[in-house]
């Protein structure tokens, strides 16, 4: 016959009884079975029920009376009224997450199951904490791993690391309203985005019909309330538009969303972009559709989300971001489980050099040499194995190539084309009235800032 | 402001790039290639009237002339 639970055989009430003899001093008595409570036991001395907890108390196999029972053989008994202690062992898939104390919950938090990296913020190469103004219709990374996009006219935005930040972390991403748009544009976009790399979604097998349902966890706070709305996209053709509540305002809440995974349309399980998750900030209509399911769309947003963009001076936050496989959200973990692992993720799509400390007037980035009067090449070896062979370049006007005592100020820095790989990168210099086939220091020749940048983004 | 300037490659060749003033001093680049993602999303915007583009010499493109000019890269 089936049955819920234990195994009646060995849960059933085992009666048993065991005595001792009373010597008048004696107070303390081992019991043959392990009890948790006083009520769980009936101690008799001389044929006299006794009081639980007046007259004894319990701990483990002993019982210890208030008073030495008199001499006597067998004139104290204990009568075993519950059933007894046994080990039971869960059958498989019966403890659930939430089953499992708050403290196991923290030493279960593995690292590698979270496919956000930086989730919590901590990293900002290339902005270090300094606000960025969201002023276009270019992605732009503030954290690392995290970019924006705004629109070149109608509302703007700043953004900026912050030390603001839940029990538990030590930075957040804020973003605040400094132009309102209030009536936007069907097709207009204020977005956060994170990329995950298709090589760490792979193992998901979305666009299958073993598609993996994962959960999206993190830490929101806002000086609005209301319904918010996100999405998680492949960039073109499929989307999960999903909602999130903020009932409070100024008060960090914890959200998590739970997505079964996507049996259709394509998905990246390469270098290329596997998942985008977007969290909107004023969406429009073209681009925001219905929360809780998935479209043939793309979609940033959920239609009739709250628009942070529309109120000025408005803030939002967020940090603690984690995508695992499966229906619960658990402990937050960095995707590298270390610093210094999570910033080498991190270098895998932007890595840079510099900025020089202000009492380095020659910061030396590299060694390059001239291909002609206006141009220099410069190899930069990459820390880490990027993505791909760097896309992009950053640097600031203070670079200089410099030799013999002299500063050739660089004008413009471009990736060397086929001169990229994912282990080193060739760039080009150019600047005015260098020697042909001469060597060269790039430098960041004034005091402060010099810094070059190589990205390898998605 | 996205600024079209012309680089020699290795072999002598001419490449184009977008660079890109970031902030009072510094700037991004990139290579105008098929496969770069930020060309990718650069075009795009382009196309959808949501980014300017300038010439070599500094002069911003009208919305169409930055169309029709980018409809001719990869």
């Amino acid at each position: 016959m089936s049955y819920l639970g234990n195994t009646p055989t060995t849960q059933s009430f085992i009666s048993g009884t065991d005595y001792f003899n009373g010597t008048g001093a004696q107070t303390a008595f081992t019991l043959s079975r392990t009890v948790a409570s006083v009520n769980d036991i009936q101690a008799v001395v001389n044929n006299v029920v006794q009081v639980p907890n007046d007259a004894y108390t319990i701990s483990g196999t002993t019982i210890t009376f208030t008073s030495a029972p008199s001499s006597g053989t067998n004139n104290v008994y204990v009568r075993y009224l519950s059933t007894t202690t046994q080990a039971i062992t869960p059958s498989q898939n019966t403890v659930s997450w939430s089953t499992l104390d708050s403290n196991v919950q923290g030493d279960l938090g593995i690292s590698f199951k979270n496919k956000i990296i930086n989730g919590n913020m901590v990293i900002d190469q290339r902005n270090a904490g300094a606000s960025v103004t969201i002023n276009s219709a270019a992605w732009t990374y503030v954290t690392d791993r995290f970019c924006f996009l705004g629109q070149a006219t109608d509302g703007v935005f700043t953004a900026q690391q912050s030390s603001t930040s839940p029990a538990g972390f030590n930075n957040s991403l804020l973003v605040t309203v400094t132009t309102a748009d209030a009536s936007i544009g069907a097709s207009q976009i204020y977005t956060l985005r994170h990329t995950i790399e298709g090589f760490n979604t792979a193992d998901l097998n979305w666009g299958t019909a073993n598609a993996k349902t994962v959960t999206l966890s993190f830490w929101v706070r806002s000086s609005l309330t209301g319904t918010f709305g996100g999405a998680l996209n492949n960039e073109g053709t499929r989307s999960y538009p999903f909602t999130y509540s903020i009932s409070a305002a100024n008060t960090w809440e914890y959200k998590t969303i739970t997505i079964p995974g996507d049996t259709s349309g394509t998905w990246g399980t390469t270098n290329s972009h596997g998942i985008r998750i977007t969290w909107g900030l004023g969406v429009g209509t073209t681009y925001s559709g219905t929360a809780g399911a998935w479209a043939g769309s793309e979609y940033f947003s959920a239609t009739g989300a709250t628009s942070v963009i529309g109120t000025l001076n408005a803030t939002w936050y967020i940090t603690g971001v984690q995508l695992e496989v499966g229906t619960q959200a658990t402990t937050f973990t960095t995707a590298g489980g270390s610093y210094g692992a999570e910033l080498a993720l991190c270098q895998r799509y932007y890595f840079k050099k510099g900025p020089q400390a202000s009492s380095d007037v020659r910061y030396g980035i590299g060694f390059s040499a001239s291909g002609s009067t206006t141009t220099a090449y410069i190899n930069v070896t990459l820390p880490v194995n990027m993505r791909t062979g760097p896309t992009s370049v950053d640097w600031n006007n203070t670079l200089a190539l410099w030799a013999g005592g002299t500063n050739f100020q660089v004008t413009a820095i471009t990736i060397t084309s086929s001169g990229a790989s994912v282990t080193d990168c060739l760039l080009t210099c150019t600047t005015s009235g260098i020697t042909g086939e001469k060597a060269f220091q790039l430098v960041a020749w004034s005091s402060g800032g010099g810094f070059l940048g190589l990205g390898a983004e998605l | 402001m996205n600024k079209i300037v012309t680089v020699k490659n290795l072999t002598g060749q001419d490449t184009y790039h977008i660079i890109r003033q970031t902030g009072e001093e510094s700037y991004t680049s990139f290579p105008i290639q098929a496969d770069n993602p930020n060309w990718i999303a650069l075009k795009t915007a382009i196309l959808e009237d949501k980014a300017q583009l300038q010439d070599a010499d500094g002069n911003t493109m009208t919305a169409e002339q930055a169309k029709d000019f980018v409809k001719e890269l990869p």
